[in-house]
């Protein structure tokens, strides 16, 4: 009894600690709330007196807004075209998804089952490809994609870039995750008469069900997510995708940060819930890749 | 001894196809590009002879002058004169008038000269456009924006406009007409003759088989011979038939300016305004007003026009050997016997190829031909100029490696003294170097450090603070950048609230290079110690405690386990988060492009924003493919020298 209570004592200034370094690191995201539910644009909380005292000063950086109104949120969605902005996003990161799925089990399931001419080098290709730095990318994908096929401001260029970018990481995630299906499933599946296409999409994608989801989540993270491609590719403000378009906000000259704050709200929390779900199977991916590679 | 090349395998049938499809491939390739030549040499004369009708009607407006009742008349003269133009425009930006129209509706009341209408607000538009486009030239001594403006209106009527010069040399208003380029006819060029280029020389080579040289040497060089021979002749052939094109849609360009310069005189000498003689030498210009030069006061220069013509024909020659040695390849291929080995490979592993296919190919057209053609853009000038050059024009070696390289000028003396120069390479890989080591060196230790206080025994509340300190992961990176900047606002922000709290004064975050620095470090590191703690914090549970016991019975202090046991423990797991983590840094885009933007002056910026701006802002794409090259070369050394040390660690 004694030492537990001893311990308990030690933790006091860990506890401490603890709570004013959580509370710093949260602050940026009480703020953004705080300002989304303030009802006004401006990026102060609260108005500070033209000969300030210490409390105004203190009122100014509490994260608690002065009255409280949904009405960033109501008019981000409905007067302005952030809503447009969230669909580009939604069918660019489902079409992504869908894709990148597609893309990636097909190829992986080869890779993990057929042994052929040129598997090593296509193996060994997709894993240097994630060295190519971004920027060198850009420019002739912008040549290729907005000048030579016309794809600018479309859903399609965007998709198509997205779905291959996210490639080679799921290939290899899922070749490793079949590599653990025994063969003789297959082989007691074939014996059944059942073709290839049947062993691929009946047995080999329902038990490689964890793998597919995370090569899902994945795809759909970039799609979401991403930011330069879009603002390269995207040229009509229509055409934007969320991310673009929180940028158009508070870029420049323009200074909407309560639509800015309310928008990254409705367009953070779909992908934080998703990420601390999923945050086990990204590390281990990470690391695993990372020490391959 | 080994001959080399299979020749047993060589026979007829394949060097006959092998035959066939380069020839298909270097002569279909070559009358496509042929017929689309000549569709724009048409294009190209017709809009040119608009554009020099153009210069006639601006030389008239400029020999009159913008003030009274002459322009118009002057106009309505030219007009009726020329067919093929019309209606036509005038605008004075001086009180903003219509000093000439010859558009049906502006009669009666509505006649000019008068004040323009609302609806008429385009017209003025575009001309105070072209203004500020040819003053901008003019002020850079180069030819960078457009000086005329040409629009096509629908299948044959272009509308035209120029900027007018008055007596002193400033930019008074515009001409703007449109007009029906003369109907040429394009030089279609046979294609059954191009056939004929295809069809003889396999037969030749099927008759050569038949007679009996069918030895696998004597039909490879029957072949090869061939092949070149047809591929030189077809050059010869169609190169001639460029020329003629081409000298014909001059002759119609020169007809047009004949015709013009005695229109515009007699014009000028209806209305009564003496000209001494009218000068044709700036009517025949390109889009960026440069005298294209063809036609001297004398007619055509038939002398510069066949150098043109050498000109053109010689970037299309090489072309055309580009295509040969494809042809031949094609043929090496076939009549080899590798395409019918490839093609039994392919048979054989269907299924597995039919599975990678899908994802290959994106990958060739998305991520390899990308790359390797953004290594051939670093060996040119192309830039938002020059994108319809083909590159062998805009070819420039290694001169963009040069500049980036060999520019050590990172201080350098202004009339301030001596001062950075921020836009020099080395300046900005020291910056980037400085920012990979300071972030990574942050979320290592806050990482660490929080790790090991939340893997204390018996703490409470572990769980939920783990969840609430991984928040800065989960959030996209764009948005915590846009945060942070607010919060770095120097009037608004809150981190200024904060230091004036305390009795500091406002300070502007992006008004020197530390303090910008300050708020891109503090936003990344933010953002990245969760992830090195997740990581350590996993290391740190895996560690069994009796090592530690152990090492308490053998009278070790706190300090020493930690030196000892949990280090060396947790290293494993470390190092390659660590190597992850600089790359990621390395190429942390947003922060910088959305924190600081550089500011100030660029002196914060990092390689691959740098790279962006060049290429983005200053449409310089060449350079910024060398600048992108010189950091993929950079990666690859780190990426060689990471793999060394990771095997290194797995060996302990």
């Amino acid at each position: 009894m004694s030492i537990k209570s001893s311990e308990r004592v030690s933790q006091l200034p860990i506890q401490i600690f603890l709570i004013v370094f959580t509370i710093l690191t949260l602050y940026p995201i009480l703020w953004v709330f705080c300002i989304a539910l303030s009802g006004e644009q401006s990026l102060a909380i609260a108005e500070v007196p033209s000969n300030p005292t210490v409390l105004d000063r203190l009122r100014a950086i509490l994260p608690w807004p002065e009255q409280f109104s949904w009405d960033n949120f109501r008019s981000v969605m409905t007067e302005q075209p952030f809503g447009r902005w969230v669909l580009n996003s939604a069918v660019v990161a489902g079409a992504t998804t869908i894709a990148g799925v597609f893309l990636a089990t097909t190829a992986g399931y080869a890779f993990s089952r057929f042994r052929f001419p040129g598997r090593r080098t296509g193996l060994m290709s997709f894993l240097v490809s994630q060295m190519f730095p971004g920027t060198l990318m850009l420019i002739p994908l912008y040549i290729i994609v907005v000048q030579w096929l016309g794809l600018g401001s479309t859903w399609i260029g965007l998709i198509l870039v997205y779905a291959t970018t996210s490639i080679p990481f799921c290939v290899w995630m899922l070749k490793g995750y079949f590599d653990t299906i025994p063969l003789e499933l297959e082989e007691s599946a074939r014996i059944d008469g059942a073709t290839p296409l049947q062993i691929f999409t009946r047995i080999i994608l329902p038990l490689a069900k964890p793998a597919v989801a995370v090569t899902a989540l994945f795809s759909f993270m970039t799609g979401w997510n991403e930011f330069i491609l879009a603002a390269t590719f995207m040229d009509e403000e229509l055409m934007y995708t969320a991310p673009v378009g929180l940028r158009f906000f508070v870029g420049g000259y323009s200074q909407q940060w309560g639509y800015f704050a309310a928008g990254s709200i409705i367009v953070s929390i779909p992908v934080v819930l998703l990420f601390l779900f999923l945050q086990k199977y990204l590390v281990s991916g990470l690391t695993a890749g990372a020490v391959k590679g | 001894m080994k001959v080399p090349v299979r020749l047993q395998s060589v026979t007829l049938r394949r060097v006959v196809i092998g035959l066939l499809a380069g020839l298909l491939l270097a002569v279909g390739l070559g009358w496509w590009m042929q017929v689309s030549a000549l569709e724009e040499m048409v294009r190209d004369a017709g809009s040119r002879a608009s554009v020099i009708s153009l210069g006639a009607v601006r030389a008239t407006v400029e020999a009159v002058g913008l003030e009274g009742q002459e322009t118009q008349a002057a106009m309505v003269a030219y007009d009726e004169a020329n067919p093929e133009v019309g209606p036509i425009r005038v605008v004075r930006f001086g009180g903003i008038r219509m000093m000439a129209s010859t558009a049906p509706e502006d009669s009666g009341d509505q006649a000019a000269p008068r004040k323009m209408t609302r609806e008429e607000k385009p017209f003025y538009d575009l001309g105070q456009s072209l203004r500020a486009n040819l003053e901008s030239n003019a002020g850079e001594a180069r030819a960078w924006k457009e000086e005329i403006d040409v629009q096509t209106l629908d299948a044959d009527r272009l509308a035209l406009a120029a900027p007018v010069v008055d007596a002193v040399g400033t930019v008074a208003g515009a001409v703007l007409l449109e007009a029906e380029p003369p109907a040429l006819r394009a030089l279609r060029p046979s294609l059954l003759g191009a056939l004929a280029f295809v069809g003889v020389p396999v037969l030749l080579l099927l008759g050569l088989g038949r007679l009996g040289a069918d030895r696998p040497f004597a039909l490879l060089v029957a072949s090869l011979v061939l092949l070149v021979a047809t591929l030189f002749a077809y050059g010869v052939y169609s190169g001639g038939a460029i020329r003629d094109g081409r000298r014909a849609a001059e002759g119609v360009v020169g007809e047009r300016l004949a015709q013009e310069v005695e229109r515009v005189s007699s014009v000028l000498v209806e209305v009564g305004v003496p000209a001494a003689d009218v000068d044709p030498t700036d009517w025949d210009i390109d889009r960026f007003g440069q005298p294209v030069g063809l036609h001297g006061s004398g007619g055509l220069d038939p002398v510069r026009l066949e150098a043109a013509i050498d000109t053109a024909l010689a970037s299309r020659r090489k072309l055309l050997m580009v295509l040969g040695v494809g042809a031949l390849m094609l043929l090496g291929f076939v009549g080899l016997g590798s395409a019918d080995r490839l093609a039994e490979i392919v048979v054989r592993h269907h299924l597995a190829y039919g599975y990678v296919t899908p994802a290959m190919a994106t990958m060739l057209l998305l991520v390899f031909f990308p790359f390797f053609y953004g290594i051939t853009l670093s060996f040119t000038n192309q830039s938002i100029y020059n994108t319809d050059q083909p590159l062998s024009e805009i070819w420039v070696g290694f001169e963009n490696y040069k500049t980036i390289l060999t520019d050590f000028e990172v201080y350098r003396e202004t009339e301030l003294g001596t001062t950075p120069n921020y836009q020099n390479f080395y300046w900005t890989l020291g910056f980037t170097i400085i920012w990979t080591v300071t972030n990574v060196a942050v979320g290592v230790s806050v990482g660490l450090l929080l790790a090991l206080i939340l893997n204390a025994k018996g703490l409470a509340l572990r769980p939920i603070y783990r969840v609430l300190l991984i928040l800065p992961w989960a959030m996209p990176n764009y948005i915590t950048a846009l945060i942070w900047k607010g919060m770095f606002h120097s009037q608004f922000g809150v981190i200024n609230q904060v230091i004036q709290m305390f009795g500091g004064s406002a300070i502007s975050w992006f008004d020197t290079p530390f303090r910008a620095f300050i708020t891109v470090l503090s936003t990344n590191g933010w953002l990245s110690f969760p992830f090195m703690m997740v990581i350590s914090l996993g290391a740190l549970q895996s560690i069994p405690s009796d090592l530690y016991e152990a090492a308490r019975v053998d009278g070790a202090g706190k300090l020493q386990q930690f030196r000892f046991i949990t280090l060396p423990s947790i290293k494993p797991a470390l190092v390659p988060a660590v190597i992850l983590s600089v790359v990621w840094t390395f190429n942390m885009f947003n922060i910088i492009y959305l924190v600081s933007e550089g500011q100030p002056g660029g002196s914060t910026e990092i390689l691959i924003t740098e790279a962006y701006k060049i290429a983005f802002e200053q449409y310089r794409y060449g350079y910024a493919a060398a600048y992108s090259t010189v950091i993929f070369l950079i990666l690859l050394v780190y990426g060689v020298w990471q793999n060394r040390v990771t095997r290194a660690t797995e060996g302990i």
